[in-house]
């Protein structure tokens, strides 16, 4: 059954061919129907993808802190327990901001996955080649998007051009390959190819710090879901929003630790922001954006399935296709697998009810985190429209209509027929309880 | 002991059919007809393949003055046929969803089918033959009118209709062939060794006559019509029985009362008969690449293959009879398993349609298991090497080659039809993007897939150890060979001077 909540505004109906979800994001909602049974999922779903979530973030920033450019970066998968023990900003009692109210170090049930796998008790990088670990490749995935577009606005990527970030990342390059001839010979020769490196390594450093803040949101809606203080869709989003605003002057940074030594590539200093220079960037990038998923479907570029240009890209996750889950190694299947670890009961409970059960779980749990993440673009509508225009119960028409203006431009993004994309978003599909 | 083959499922359809209770009836047919494919393979077991003639035998006098008796014996080509009934008959059993309407009825005809079919190949006097070929044409329609699909009357009526003018050409023909030949009975060996005496008009007489019996059973291009409808309405284990081997009764027909009784005539028609069979191979396959309906298309494939059966018989030589036979059995097996296959896409997916049906190789919501076992039933029937398809149609070009070369290689030019039209289906079927609209299909049992398995296992095996497929009709055929060339003359002779 699909909810739809009443539109506050006095304005006449949306004539936008989606306005049934104009209607809902005006009166406070969010792109799914607001039912218990999508609220199961979103947060089930959420609960899930945190808890890799929590390494996704700690093994990024020992990337970019601590492997950096290293040429055989074989072990950077191989966390350091000093990362894993890391305290995350936003959880345990010395917390810059708490928001969950769990442990700072790594959550206790990723703790146990990494120390004892799902298969037999063997050495860590036998588990690592059996794929009984946290896949990182989605989280590359997601961090080579951010740096494969750029120009998503902001100002952390015109940064990475400047001079300044290539005098940083010089020194940087210098003093981690010292004692290294044949490497600072390369870097002399090729000093551009060692600069993507490192910029590649910041947004690195960029998306952790972005994952360190939303692991523990979700851990704490999922609790506060357990407790029966999130009772609706629009409470587990209205959450997200203040956790925007909450977190949102966060500074993206990126440091490099060389024999001790800190090397600031990119200093706390520049006042670089979560929200713009992280959180708005990474949605564009991994839910609008990505690229043709290899191995899936064959694009071809002539026949136009390729868009020419970068910004008309829409092979994000609100538009993936989930069915072909389950070949060839794909990133989404490698996040599917790491969820896969981590469903509550509730939900594995849920999907082996549906469809083929134990069978397509994957399937089910990546159609579910395609819900979810309709959720979260949902919350970041909601906090633009709340840092660039107007509130929902505005008495001023003018101003709801900005308003409905400003929701029907994103939902445009849905709608366009030039590259197929009409069909392609599956905000349609998230309307029905049966896409499954 | 071939009569266990022939009242074994005749009483057992009957105990089928007097059970009390409906839902124990598919158990009990299972059980039968697993008992019969045992039995078989006691009838293989003592079966010696290198012996000539007949054994086997049985002869009980029924009617001494009609010519008529129970005269029955086995030779390479009945064994290999007796053999695949035994088999076919219990995966159409086993495939047959539980939920079958009137369960007693359904499955007591299945079995009097393979009764009759069993008596037909084993039957050793004429007229006997008729009678176990006519016993299977009324249960038949009824599998057909009554569990068909949505034109199911007018398949079934049509199927009677043309099988009941084979059967009337058949009658006319044999009884014709038993007066004229003056002789005290019908029995096969009397009749051959007469029928070199008439004259010559009214052997070709005769010969035409059962060659249209034969034909339309077969069938064979252009008396075929009643086949894609037969087979595309028929449910698919009744579209198994139909093609894996009740329609081998019409080639079976083509060696026995062709080869063997009008062994002169025949070879003297031999080149219309190889043009017959070529042409059938090739329309079969123009045909089945035409078509919308992957269930259609495997029925058109049918009619192709049949006609290397044909070119094998028209040409006689005992390697491409050995082939001939071989491909009536690998015929079955094949058209047994994508058959079996197809009517779980229906069931599963709900269509037929090339144009709606994709992605069904996908692992976790397609039907791959399903999808990975057409792949390779549709390339044991484009005869790639390693599967028993190969086997058959290699054995029949290299037989035929050496006395109709050009037929030969047009014929191995519809092998490369079959591919097309078998891609063609695979790549639109199993391959591409799974919709996400109707991409909630049920998930195939395990119970399901084993038919297929079955049939798969021995598609690979014979392919792999041919010996196991060929060595029961060796020494028919060397018997039954109207033409011996040694070597096959070099391709350059065939090219324009």
């Amino acid at each position: 059954m699909t909810a739809t909540l009443e539109p506050r505004t006095k304005l006449p109906p949306s004539q936008h061919e989606l306005a049934e979800i104009v209607h809902r994001l005006e009166a406070g909602g969010a792109m799914v129907p607001d039912t218990p049974e999508n609220l199961m999922q979103i947060v089930g779903i959420w609960y899930a993808y945190a808890v890799p979530m929590d390494f996704y973030w700690r093994d990024l920033l020992y990337i970019a802190e601590q492997v950096f450019l290293h040429p055989l970066a074989f072990h950077k998968f191989f966390i350091s327990e000093e990362y894993l023990n890391r305290h995350n900003h936003y959880a345990g009692d010395d917390a810059d901001l708490r928001i969950w109210r769990g442990e700072a170090t790594a959550h206790p049930e990723l703790v146990k996955f990494i120390r004892r796998g799902e298969t037999l008790p063997m050495p860590r990088w036998l588990h690592h080649l059996w794929h009984d670990r946290i896949n990182m490749e989605f989280a590359e995935e997601c961090m080579r998007a951010m740096l494969w577009h750029r120009g998503m606005g902001g100002q952390f990527d015109p940064y990475l051009d400047s001079e300044e970030y290539k005098q940083n990342a010089d020194r940087a390059i210098r003093a981690y390959f010292r004692g290294n001839p044949i490497m600072l010979g390369l870097y002399r020769l090729f000093p551009e190819m060692f600069l993507e490196q490192c910029r590649q390594a910041s947004y690195y450093a960029n998306l952790g710090l972005f994952w360190e803040v939303m692991a523990p949101v979700f851990f704490e809606i999922h609790d506060r879901y357990l407790e029966g203080s999130i009772t609706t869709v629009k409470d587990a989003m209205n959450f997200i929003v203040k956790g925007i605003f909450a977190v949102a002057g966060r500074p993206i940074y990126h440091h490099v630790y060389i024999r001790g030594e800190c090397y600031e590539v990119i200093p706390k200093a520049k006042g670089f922001m979560w929200l713009y220079e992280a959180a708005l960037p990474y949605v564009e990038a991994v839910f609008y954006r990505t690229s043709p998923f290899r191995g899936t479907k064959s694009y071809n570029a002539q026949a136009g399935m390729v868009p020419d240009k970068q910004e008309d890209f829409h092979y994000g996750v609100l538009y993936a296709d989930k069915f072909p889950v389950g070949t060839a190694g794909i990133p989404p299947t490698l996040l599917a697998q790491d969820m896969f670890h981590f469903l509550p009961d509730y939900l594995r409970d849920y999907y082996r009810r549906h469809c083929r059960g134990e069978a397509d779980m994957l399937v089910q749990l990546a159609i579910s985190f395609q819900r979810s993440m309709y959720c979260v673009t949902s919350a970041v509508f909601h906090a633009l429209r709340e840092a660039l225009l107007y509130p929902l119960d505005d008495p001023n028409p003018r101003h709801l209509l900005a308003n409905r203006r400003f929701f029907e431009a994103q939902l445009d993004r849905f709608c366009r027929p030039e590259y197929g994309i009409r069909e392609a978003a599956r905000i349609r599909h998230i309307q029905s309880p049966d896409y499954r | 002991m071939l009569s266990v083959l022939i009242f074994g499922p005749l009483l057992a359809g009957l105990a089928v059919f007097l059970l009390r209770d409906g839902r124990q009836a598919k158990t009990l047919a299972l059980v039968l007809a697993a008992l019969m494919v045992v039995w078989t393979g006691v009838v293989l077991r003592r079966f010696d393949v290198m012996a000539t003639g007949m054994q086997l035998t049985e002869l009980v006098p029924w009617l001494p003055n009609l010519g008529l008796n129970y005269d029955l014996g086995c030779d390479g080509l009945s064994v290999s046929l007796l053999a695949l009934n035994s088999l076919i008959t219990w995966i159409v059993v086993y495939s047959t969803p539980a939920t079958v309407a009137r369960p007693r009825l359904y499955y007591g005809l299945v079995l009097w089918v393979s009764g009759g079919l069993a008596g037909a190949f084993a039957a050793q006097n004429a007229l006997l033959f008729v009678l176990f070929y006519e016993l299977e044409l009324i249960p038949v329609y009824f599998l057909i009118a009554i569990w068909g699909g949505a034109r199911k009357q007018y398949a079934a009526l049509k199927f009677l209709l043309y099988t009941a003018v084979s059967g009337i050409l058949l009658l006319g023909g044999i009884l014709a062939l038993g007066w004229l030949s003056g002789q005290a009975d019908f029995a096969y060996e009397h009749i051959r060794a007469t029928v070199a005496g008439l004259p010559v008009a009214v052997q070709g007489t005769l010969l035409l006559t059962l060659l249209l019996g034969f034909g339309i059973k077969t069938p064979l291009v252009p008396l075929h019509t009643w086949l894609p409808d037969a087979y595309v309405e028929a449910s698919p284990p009744i579209a198994i029985l139909l093609g894996g081997i009740l329609a081998k009764l019409g080639t079976y027909g083509l060696v026995r009362f062709g080869v063997q009784l009008f062994p002169e005539l025949w070879q003297q028609w031999s080149l219309g008969l190889a043009l017959w069979g070529t042409a059938g191979v090739l329309f079969g396959a123009l045909a089945a690449i035409a078509q919308k309906d992957i269930k259609r298309m495997v029925a058109y494939s049918s009619i192709g293959h049949m006609g290397y059966v044909m070119l094998g018989c028209a040409t006689a030589t005992p390697l491409s009879l050995v082939g001939a036979i071989s491909q009536m059995v690998s015929h079955g097996v094949i058209l047994a398993i994508l058959f079996h296959l197809v009517g779980v896409i229906e069931a599963k997916v709900g269509t037929r349609e090339l144009d709606v049906l994709n992605g069904l190789m996908n692992p976790l919501r397609g039907l791959p298991t399903v999808s990975a076992l057409l792949v390779l039933g549709g390339m044991a029937s484009a005869g790639i090497p390693g599967m028993m398809g190969f086997v058959a149609e290699f054995l029949v070009f290299q037989g035929s080659y050496q006395v109709f070369p050009l037929f030969t290689l047009l014929c191995v030019l519809g092998t490369g039809l079959t591919a097309v039209y078998f891609v063609i289906l695979l790549n639109r079927t199993c391959f591409g993007k799974l919709d996400n609209r109707t991409a909630y299909y049920p998930p195939v049992w395990a119970a399901e897939k084993i038919p297929a398995l079955v049939l798969a296992g021995l598609i690979l095996f014979l392919g792999i150890q041919p010996r196991w497929l060929v060595q029961w009709s060796e020494q028919t055929a060397q018997n039954l060979a109207l033409t011996t060339v040694a070597v096959a003359p070099p391709i350059s002779e065939l090219l324009p001077k």
